[in-house]
């Protein structure tokens, strides 16, 4: 081999043997790209008429699967979904009327917003999601929400029913995230899985892009309402009835 | 003058003695971290990185599914397969350099399998007595 066959071998190699890496690199399975993508964006209708004053299974389910926090205090109770009964103050004898409340993952969550720590944020799905390990517990945001949906854990909770999903410890901000451990296996929210199964079926969950899911169609048929539209945080839990 | 040269070979020799009756506990209490029965089959990693690494790997773990939505592979409850037994793993170790993680506080993963059947919730019992006022 003369020198030049060698400085041409040579360099043939030193070129060739980055790009045969690269090619595997991007040939290899990329799990990154997996995961919450921008492809659907959750929402959740709420139908009232279909959903009984007295019946409770989403609150129940909600705790079961979430490990939610019950002291039986309501300084430090917590609610990821619960039960509130309105009134018309106007009237005087106005029927009253319950309807379940839970974080409304608006578009423009000003709990997100206000987070120093960027512990809470949506994801490209559109879930508000809190990443426990980086909250502080500053409580901005529970400040910042205009749901009250926010909750702290101003002490320790024992009770861990649901072993496979981790609790909440002592400081940290908590709110409903729709099940996203569920949803990302492809499973609905526990709350609206136990509100079929209880038979009323008042609550659904689907995709908003989508103008063929069960939850568009919805929207599209009835007439919904969403609370505090007023104040553009643009929530993704519509009511029907309310 | 006898007592330099005496002094010299009292002191460390009474030293040795001293500490090896120290560490006779330590001695008699057998392996310093429980193994697993069968060699690292099937496991994530090689034993090696696992070793010097498995933090950093849960931190990315962590990242992924938290940030990500990627539900992988990885999982505290893969590795609890083959530890079933925190307090003689992980606690070891940690113990030994004064560390604390705090992913058991809310993760489930209990201290010894006797612990897991008894239903014990949360291991770290000193961590909670710390932040509430233990009448909870």
């Amino acid at each position: 081999m003369d020198r030049r066959e060698f400085l041409k071998t040579g360099g043939l190699f030193l070129v060739g043997t980055p790009c045969v890496y690269g090619l595997m690199a991007m040939a290899a399975p990329r799990p990154h790209e997996a995961g919450a993508t921008d492809a659907r964006r959750w929402g959740m209708v709420i139908d009232l008429n279909r959903c009984p004053a007295d019946c409770s299974a989403c609150l129940e389910a909600c705790r079961r699967e979430n490990n939610v926090a019950v002291h039986g205090d309501r300084r430090w109770d917590i609610h990821w979904i619960r039960k509130v009964t309105i009134r018309k103050k106007h009237e005087a004898d106005a029927p009253t009327r319950t309807l379940p409340l839970l974080c409304n993952h608006c578009d423009h969550p000003p709990c997100a917003q206000v987070c120093p720590v960027q512990a809470t944020y949506k994801r490209a799905d559109g879930i508000v999601i809190v990443d426990h390990h980086r909250c502080i517990g500053c409580r901005y945001c529970l400040i910042a929400c205009p749901y009250n949906a926010r909750y702290f854990n101003y002490r320790e909770n024992d009770e861990w029913p649901n072993k496979a999903y981790p609790k909440r410890s002592h400081g940290v901000a908590e709110s409903c995230n729709f099940c996203a451990h569920r949803l990302d296996q492809g499973r609905p929210p526990a709350c609206v899985e136990a509100c079929r199964d209880s038979g009323a079926g008042a609550l659904k969950v689907g995709d908003l892009d989508d103008p063929d899911s069960e939850i568009s169609r919805l929207i599209a048929d009835n007439s919904v309402k969403r609370i505090r539209e007023d104040l553009g945080t643009e929530p993704k839990v519509y009511y029907i009835g309310l | 003058m006898v007592a330099i040269p005496l002094l010299i070979i009292v002191v460390p020799v009474g030293y040795s003695i001293y500490t090896f009756v120290l560490a006779r506990d330590a001695r008699e209490a057998g392996p310093f971290l429980e193994l697993p029965a069968a060699p690292h089959e099937g496991c994530v990693r090689e034993t090696e990185f696992m070793r010097y690494h498995h933090w950093e790997l849960l931190r990315q773990v962590r990242d992924e599914v938290v940030r990500g939505g990627v539900r992988g592979e990885i999982s505290l409850d893969r590795c609890r397969e083959c530890h079933p037994n925190r307090d003689r793993f992980c606690n070891r170790c940690h113990t030994a350099v004064s560390l604390q993680p705090d992913c058991f506080g809310c993760h489930y993963y209990p201290a010894s399998p006797a612990a897991d059947a008894a239903g014990e919730s949360r291991a770290e019992e000193g961590v909670r007595e710390a932040w509430t006022d233990g009448s909870s």
